[in-house]
């Protein structure tokens, strides 16, 4: 049975790609899947940490992960939809104007 | 983990990060065999380093790195593809595999509720608002990724320093008892009804020494959830319901007046009008 470590490693893994995604790609959607993938690998970590301490608190917080992770897809993509009808594209450079 | 043991690791992870950086779309450069070669290296390289220098060859660790590389590869094509349906699509990938990595971990009931509720709802959302909002063809902000340079230069240092770390880990203060493999009964669900010497089965077991219902897994994560978490469950609850209300207020619609609308009938003159019934 692989240990913590490789479920650490792995958990960094993934949270660098999504993290990657987020920064570079432009499509709003592509976007928040990436912050998904992140979520990902963030409760790839709480569970190995529950099963090294051998406690469950680290499964509930996973749990809780997916509620969070459950709201921020639904807001991002209310939003998604509220920034096209405004813009007529999903591409986040039409809101640069933002950055100030 | 050794120092040693780390540099790999760290040149691992700097193959994997050329790998991204080729794969991600720029329509001027060729080089996307190059990048998805370096990327698959990179992560067999991974696994490999896994399985031989951090040790947990055993029983199960196979699915293991088996599930991992899927993983990995799969948020890696999640975040290189150039057309967002086949990224969700290779998001449920990922999330499958990681539901295996959840069941590997004893966590049976997050894998099926990662796998309702990321593969089935969030997914289906993610499909809907794409089948609203996109556009036909490819549009410039699929094919040309922002700054990829400076992105996976800042994806390669937090993997590293993350990662580089792990094995420095202090030792587990694991409990006596093991909370997931409690094999007493617990208090107000024993079956305090039936006469000593009685099972449930109708069986006399009288004599025999008494053998209780290893409690399951989901049954303990819901101890946990309603006692020790019980004020986040009702927050998270209260958390969903404003998420909802706020999805709702931002993405509705205004509806302009029809002018040609019969005036709405005053308060109280629907029964003087009308006949109730």
């Amino acid at each position: 049975m692989a240990g913590v470590t490789e479920y650490i490693i792995l958990g960094a893994v993934l949270f660098a790609i999504g993290l990657v995604g987020f920064v570079s790609r432009r499509n709003l959607i592509v976007m928040f899947l990436s912050t998904e993938i992140m979520f990902q690998g963030v409760v790839v970590n709480a569970v190995a940490f529950a099963r090294y301490h051998r406690q469950l608190d680290g499964q509930a917080f996973a749990i809780f992960l997916l509620v969070i992770a459950a709201v921020e897809a639904g807001l991002a993509l209310g939003m998604v939809m509220w920034l096209y009808r405004r813009r007529h594209t999903l591409d986040a450079e039409a809101w640069s104007a933002m950055r100030g | 983990m050794t120092s040693e043991a780390a540099y790999i690791l760290y040149v691992v992870f700097a193959l994997g990060a050329v790998g991204l950086y080729f794969l991600l779309p720029n329509p001027g450069r060729k080089s996307a065999g190059v990048g998805a070669a370096l990327g698959v290296a990179a992560v067999g390289a991974l696994l490999v380093f896994l399985s031989q220098k951090i040790g947990g060859r055993g029983e199960g660790s196979g699915f293991f790195y088996l599930f991992a590389g899927i993983a990995v590869l799969a948020a890696g094509r999640v975040v290189t593809h150039r057309r967002p349906v086949f990224s969700a699509l290779y998001f449920v990938v990922s999330v499958i595999a990681v539901a295996a990595l959840m069941v590997l971990q004893e966590a049976e009931f997050l894998a099926i509720a990662l796998i309702i509720i990321y593969a089935g709802a969030i997914l289906v959302t993610y499909l809907f608002v794409m089948m609203l909002a996109q556009q036909s063809g490819s549009p410039v902000y699929d094919v040309r990724a922002r700054e990829p340079f400076a992105a996976v230069v800042a994806g390669f240092i937090l993997m590293a320093a993350v990662a580089g770390r792990a094995g420095d880990l202090p030792e587990a203060k694991r409990p006596a008892t093991i909370p997931v493999m409690q094999t007493h009964t617990p208090d107000g669900l024993a079956p305090d009804d039936l006469a000593p010497g009685e099972s449930a089965l109708g069986e006399s077991t009288l004599g025999d020494p008494v053998e209780f219902e290893m409690e399951s897994h989901t049954l303990s994560i819901a101890r946990v959830l309603m006692t020790k978490y019980v004020v986040v469950l009702e927050l998270s609850g209260v958390l969903l319901l404003v998420s909802m209300v706020g999805a709702i207020a931002m993405s509705r619609k205004v509806v302009p007046v029809d002018p040609n609308r019969p005036a709405p009938t005053p308060l109280g003159e629907v029964g003087k009008s009308v006949e109730p019934f």
